[in-house]
């Protein structure tokens, strides 16, 4: 795949000596060109300072970016083939909807027909044709989404920038933005580089994600590898929910670990490349809540209680002690005839192969 | 719990204090307006309509003069002075931090802190030394002082509506490729119109009504309508200064009734 996006060796910091923030450590980054790239982590991670970085709007104090190629670090925002969607979406208030998607055409001199003709095409993209002649303020929040959308789309960036344009939308709308940013994103075939702190939001549109903590890229992949191969408990907290159980090592078999469960059974825990823990050691292993199946009391690998049980439609959420006083969550898909236990009842737990999974830390 | 919100309408006595101080704003100025009309000089008799003092006003050349004067110092003052709150404005919302930027707002706010008579006093003294150096005596010491007081009151509206602009708009245009000129021109100055607008209006008022800077910084033969009426109040009240100063009332509800029509169809 041809590389849109280059970031190599970047740093950043704000203020000066010892009071210095750094903003960005280290950033090696390459984005494929019509990729659909996510910046996920907590506020404050840097992941907004990066992406102000690829717009132009702050400068890396260390590093070079490069966009198709061309290196682009000292240049300003307007001379960069990259638009932004604004969190705020910073739709201009006294111009009409026309006005506001034509700007950057205007701004690159284009001559008006064209101008016309673009502005014509966008608000059909993001169906807003009735609109064109109305004021930002004169329509509702979502739309005011797609004119923001629309906007950054009509000058044909090469990279379209999202900094958590979906922030502000309530959850219906946002899932059906969800839906829609994927669609404009295949239909213009454009580089999307989207920021957001909410997972769900980067699994489910993203082709690849970098979860970002404390300046850093901590983890680098497609959603699948993020959520079922978390490097680092940090990754594995943020991204879904997670059961974290502190278990004996027992051996290593073909490159496996072999744990003591509580309640004495083994199980085998796949192990990170970079380490290998040595027999007796206790390490951190992780397994999701939808990866362990209840059994009857008695069977599966380790044994539980129920503590207590909270019901979210589909599934049911089984808060479970384990035999050693370490806590469990299970997700229980809910079956009309099977009703989920009750708080007290006891019940097996036995886990999917390959479920389970020791961490680096 | 909620509290019910309190309201300082249901004090009370609250009616009764609304009603004195309306009464006591306006009372004055309704007498003053209809003793404009009134057919005789008395200030506290009536004696019938008349438009005569209103003729007798727009005959009296001194009147016309003094008028125009003080129109053409408000608008060429507050005109000034406007422009440079303007970049004032712009210098200290839209540059970031600076060192010393506290120590500028204080700055140029502080004319309004200082009693115009001391403003008034110092400029006599400064005024006077420039005039004997140079032997210039004309218009350009009144629109100079005009402008200075003028500025803080042109800055603060111009100002307000600056902090009010989102940062986001200015970045978007040059995201969308506007040269930082362009981004001026079609984003922030359309934006601050409204304010601009205001700070014109309100730096217009100030000067058409300042009496004590006037009047220290004036030369022979540069009254305006506010020093020359009280030049004249010196001698005898006659209704032709009602009929003056009612039209100086009309004036100034012009300008606040278009200033409200501008940023209520500009401010969105």
């Amino acid at each position: 795949m041809r590389q849109e996006i280059e970031i190599t060796g970047l740093n950043k910091s704000f203020g000066q000596g010892a009071s210095a923030f750094h903003a960005l450590s280290d950033i090696d980054l390459s984005i494929g060109s019509g990729e659909f790239f996510t910046l996920l982590g907590p506020s404050g991670c840097g992941k907004t300072t990066l992406l102000r970085i690829i717009a132009g709007f702050e400068e890396p104090s260390t590093g070079v970016l490069k966009v198709n190629g061309k290196d682009v670090t000292g240049l300003g925002p307007s001379k960069r083939p990259i638009n932004t969607v604004f969190q705020s979406y910073a739709l201009f208030p006294h111009m009409s909807v026309a006005d506001n998607i034509g700007f950057g055409l205007k701004m690159l001199g284009k001559p008006k027909s064209e101008i016309k003709a673009t502005v014509a095409e966008m608000l059909q993209l993001v169906r807003m044709e009735a609109m064109a002649d109305r004021l930002p303020s004169e329509i509702s929040g979502g739309q005011q989404q797609r004119v923001a959308l629309a906007r950054a789309l009509a000058p044909r960036p090469r990279v379209l920038l999202l900094d958590e344009p979906l922030s502000a939308l309530d959850l219906k709308l946002r899932k059906e933005m969800q839906s829609e940013l994927k669609r404009l994103q295949s239909e213009t075939g454009i580089t999307f580089v989207f920021v957001t702190h909410d997972q769900e939001e980067a699994l489910t549109m993203s082709d690849r994600i970098a979860v970002m903590s404390a300046g850093e890229i901590l983890q680098l992949g497609p959603p699948e590898d993020i959520y079922n191969a978390p490097v680092n408990r940090f990754v594995a907290d943020f991204i879904g929910d997670t059961n974290f159980l502190t278990l004996r090592v027992k051996g290593i078999e073909n490159g496996e670990a072999v744990l003591e469960l509580p309640g004495g059974k083994q199980a085998s825990a796949r192990l990170p490349n970079s380490i290998s823990p040595p027999v007796g050691a206790r390490v951190t292993a992780v397994i999701r809540p939808e990866q362990a199946e209840p059994t009857a009391a008695g069977q599966g690998d380790m044994q539980a209680v129920v503590e207590a049980a909270t019901f979210f439609g589909t599934d049911t959420h089984l808060h479970l002690l384990l035999d050693d006083a370490q806590g469990f969550v299970l997700r229980r898909q809910n079956r009309p005839d099977q009703p989920a236990p009750a708080p007290g009842a006891k019940l097996g737990l036995s886990f999917a192969p390959g479920a389970l999974r020791v961490l680096e830390d | 719990m909620a509290k019910a919100r309190f309201s300082i309408t249901q004090l009370p006595g609250f009616g009764l204090i609304a009603i004195v101080t309306f009464v006591m704003l306006y009372l004055p100025i309704i007498i003053l307006v209809v003793f404009s009309f009134n057919e005789g000089v008395s200030q506290s008799r009536w004696e019938g309509f008349s438009l005569q003092w209103y003729q007798a006003a727009f005959n009296n050349t001194q009147v016309r003069d003094v008028s125009l004067r003080s129109l053409w110092l408000a608008v060429t003052a507050s005109g000034l002075a406007t422009a440079l709150a303007t970049l004032a404005a712009l210098g200290t919302t839209r540059v970031g931090r600076f060192p010393g930027q506290t120590m500028i707002y204080a700055l140029i706010n502080q004319p309004l802190m200082v009693p115009e008579i001391v403003t008034g006093i110092a400029l006599l003294i400064f005024v006077a030394a420039i005039k004997v150096q140079t032997g210039y005596t004309g218009m350009g010491y009144l629109v100079a002082a005009h402008t200075a007081f003028c500025i803080p009151f042109a800055y603060l509206p111009i100002r307000a509506r600056l902090e009010t602009l989102d940062h986001a708009l200015e970045a978007a245009a040059a995201d969308l490729y506007a040269s930082p000129i362009q981004a001026f021109r079609y984003i922030t100055l359309p934006l601050m119109i409204p304010g601009i607008l205001a700070g014109f209006m309100l730096g217009f008022v100030i000067s058409l009504d300042t009496v004590v800077i006037t009047e220290f910084v004036k030369s022979a033969g540069q009254d305006t309508l506010p020093t020359y009426m009280l030049g004249q109040l010196r001698r005898t009240v006659t209704p032709e200064m009602n009929a003056i100063a009612t039209l100086f009332l009309a004036l100034s509800l012009v300008i606040v009734t278009a200033f409200f029509l501008i940023t209520r169809t500009r401010g969105r």
